[in-house]
């Protein structure tokens, strides 16, 4: 039995391959980092439309600001560390045999498999995430406590992880499919920007789906209510801005139940 | 001799979808997909002892590929048993994998953009190879396999000979007691290929390293084993030595004599006419009946002869002959 710290070890060692071998391509890195991070003028194209309107649902402009740094932020975090779990990069690896390989090594399968990617130039969109984030802060007065203060990195580690379980799942499916599914992405990347706008300016079926199908509704929607303590229009539960993290630990074991399913029913492509 | 593969019975199928031609077809397919269950490897059985090194060979589709990927644990089963070492490789893998070494010519399992060197670094800690006998290790096969001059060149600028060595020093720098080779010779030139057989006989022969070797070139096969598997259409058709193959199954042998000066008719007893183009004369006679030796003697006293040559077929030849004659059935 490998201990889990050693594995986590051999993860380290594998991330330091990664990040050396892309400090060989360092133009295209900063390139893409620029390019990643200047997404933030396209929030504050949409900031001059909210403006103009006086704000969204009830919401004004610093309010949907919080909204979508927070969510941006988390997922640029989500998409550097899962990078191997991406769909798109993982489903090649399962064409051309390098999951093969993989398994071929005495190293637990998912460190390696989050070892074997981590796009640094992911950075770009933290980066905007957080810029968006920083300039929500000075257009509103948040009233912090302490629990809030505590709760905040609860939420942003819990919106990791979910999109991370997304991750998983969305590559644990081409080992059947071999191509990625369309349907995954739309929920990654589309539930992202979803998650960018308040729940309510969405018509009630969608908001059905988001919060008894995939609960995105209390990843960010929820938890901005309490930070922000706003009044919730659609009248849920009181602990409602508190199950974040619950949603993340049940995403993130089905996920990962679903991983192991998918590794022993996987067959090794071509010959 | 100590077993270290046992194979009992072991048969992989695979469920394919057939699809259909046409539009019409394509629509079909989506509502009532056409299955089909193709038997990739179909009850084989074998050992391997300790200190093997054994062909296994097959035209493509035969098995080869499906019963390594079995032996080596990423493909489990449909039915039957693998032992190796004591270990049922598909259970408990990351412990299994650490005890042997495996090359897939086609593939790598070096790590793209690092120098040659540091992803033989990175296997130490995985493989937990203390760093003394590690270091030996490396120093042995960097000298045996020349790859001073590439070592610090990244993976991704090799040359496909230059990658095929470091992938073989990287199976074997753990020490692996058992090693599968799966094409490590594969588009590669006439010396690089030399290198490899030179280096593979070497761990075999000096390490005692028990190896499974598929390929495509019997060159490599009949350099290296003395024990050839033949599989096709999934069932081993003959496990046994090389020399028993060449004599049970070796089509006819020739006899090529270059004459001082020109004759009429120099017909041996027993043979076919000699094919003739000059001064030279090709005899056809099946080795199993004619000595070349007792052939010769014939010819001496009666011919001024200036050269005699024996051409024994390549065992491609005698392959394709046991595949097309069908001169050998599964046992069943």
């Amino acid at each position: 039995m490998q201990s889990a710290l050693w594995n986590a070890r051999m993860y380290l060692r594998l991330l330091s391959v990664q990040i050396r071998s892309q400090m060989v391509y360092r133009f295209s890195f900063w390139m893409d980092l620029f390019s990643t991070a200047g997404n933030a003028v396209a929030f504050f194209a949409v900031a001059l439309v909210i403006q103009r309107f006086g704000g969204i649902g009830g919401w004004s402009l610093g309010e949907i600001a919080f909204l979508y740094g927070m969510i941006e932020a988390s997922f640029g975090v989500m998409d550097m560390i899962f990078s191997g779990f991406d769909p798109d990069d993982f489903a090649p690896n399962i064409r051309q045999g390098s999951f093969d390989q993989m398994l071929l090594r005495p190293v637990g399968i998912t460190w390696q498999v989050l070892g074997s990617k981590f796009l640094l130039r992911r950075f770009g969109r933290i980066i905007e995430g957080l810029a968006v984030f920083a300039y929500a802060l000075t257009l509103i007065d948040v009233h912090w406590s302490a629990a809030k203060i505590l709760y905040l990195p609860v939420v942003f580690i819990s919106q990791i992880i979910v999109m991370g379980a997304l991750f998983i799942a969305g590559s644990t499916i081409t080992f059947w499919t071999v191509q990625r599914i369309e349907a995954v992405n739309i929920l990654t990347y589309g539930g992202t920007d979803l998650m960018t706008y308040p729940m309510q300016i969405y018509p009630a079926w969608m908001q059905r789906f988001f919060t008894f199908i995939i609960p995105f509704i209390f990843l960010n929607f929820y938890p901005a209510l309490y930070f922000l303590d706003k009044p919730d229009p659609l009248g849920f539960p009181v602990f409602a801005p508190f199950l974040a993290p619950l949603v993340a630990a049940v995403f993130f074991w089905v996920a990962l139940l679903f991983w192991r399913f998918g590794i022993n029913h996987y067959q090794s492509a071509g010959s | 001799m100590t077993e270290i593969v046992q194979v009992r019975e072991l048969s992989k199928s695979f469920q394919i979808t057939k699809r259909r031609p046409g539009f019409v077809g394509s629509l079909t397919n989506l509502v009532a997909p056409q299955r089909q269950t193709v038997h990739a490897v179909e009850r084989i059985n074998f050992t391997l002892n300790e200190g093997d090194l054994v062909g296994y060979l097959g035209p493509n589709g035969a098995g080869k590929s499906t019963t390594i990927k079995m032996l080596t644990g990423l493909l489990v089963p449909t039915s039957g048993e693998i032992l190796v070492d004591g270990f049922i490789p598909w259970k408990d893998r990351s412990r299994y994998v650490a005890r042997i070494g495996a090359v897939f010519g086609q593939r790598t399992t070096l790590w793209w953009d690092l120098p040659v060197i540091e992803s033989f670094e990175l296997l130490q800690p995985m493989y937990r190879v203390p760093a003394g006998p590690f270091r030996r290790s490396l120093d042995e096969f960097v000298a045996m396999l020349d790859m001073e001059s590439f070592l610090n060149t990244p993976v991704r600028a090799l040359s496909l000979g230059q990658r095929m060595r470091a992938d073989l020093c990287a199976a074997l720098l753990h020490e692996p007691r058992l090693v599968f080779l799966d094409e490590p010779t594969i588009g590669l030139d006439v010396v690089a290929k030399e290198r490899i057989r030179q280096f593979i006989q070497h761990i075999n022969r000096e390490r005692g390293v028990t190896i499974l070797l598929t390929t495509h070139d019997l060159q490599d096969v009949e350099r290296l084993c003395e024990r050839v598997m033949i599989l096709d259409h999934g069932r081993v058709l003959y496990d046994g030595t090389l020399s028993l193959l060449n004599e049970r199954f070796e089509s006819d042998w020739f006899l090529v004599v270059t004459f001082g000066e020109t004759y009429e008719k120099v017909d041996l007893p027993g043979l076919l006419s000699p094919q003739r183009e000059d001064h030279r004369a090709i005899y056809r006679f099946d080795h199993r009946k004619f000595a070349s030796a007792e052939l010769i003697q014939q010819l001496l006293p009666r011919f001024r002869i200036n050269d005699i040559e024996v051409r024994r077929p390549a065992l491609e030849e005698t392959i394709r002959h046991i595949y097309e004659e069908r001169l050998l059935l599964p046992a069943d």
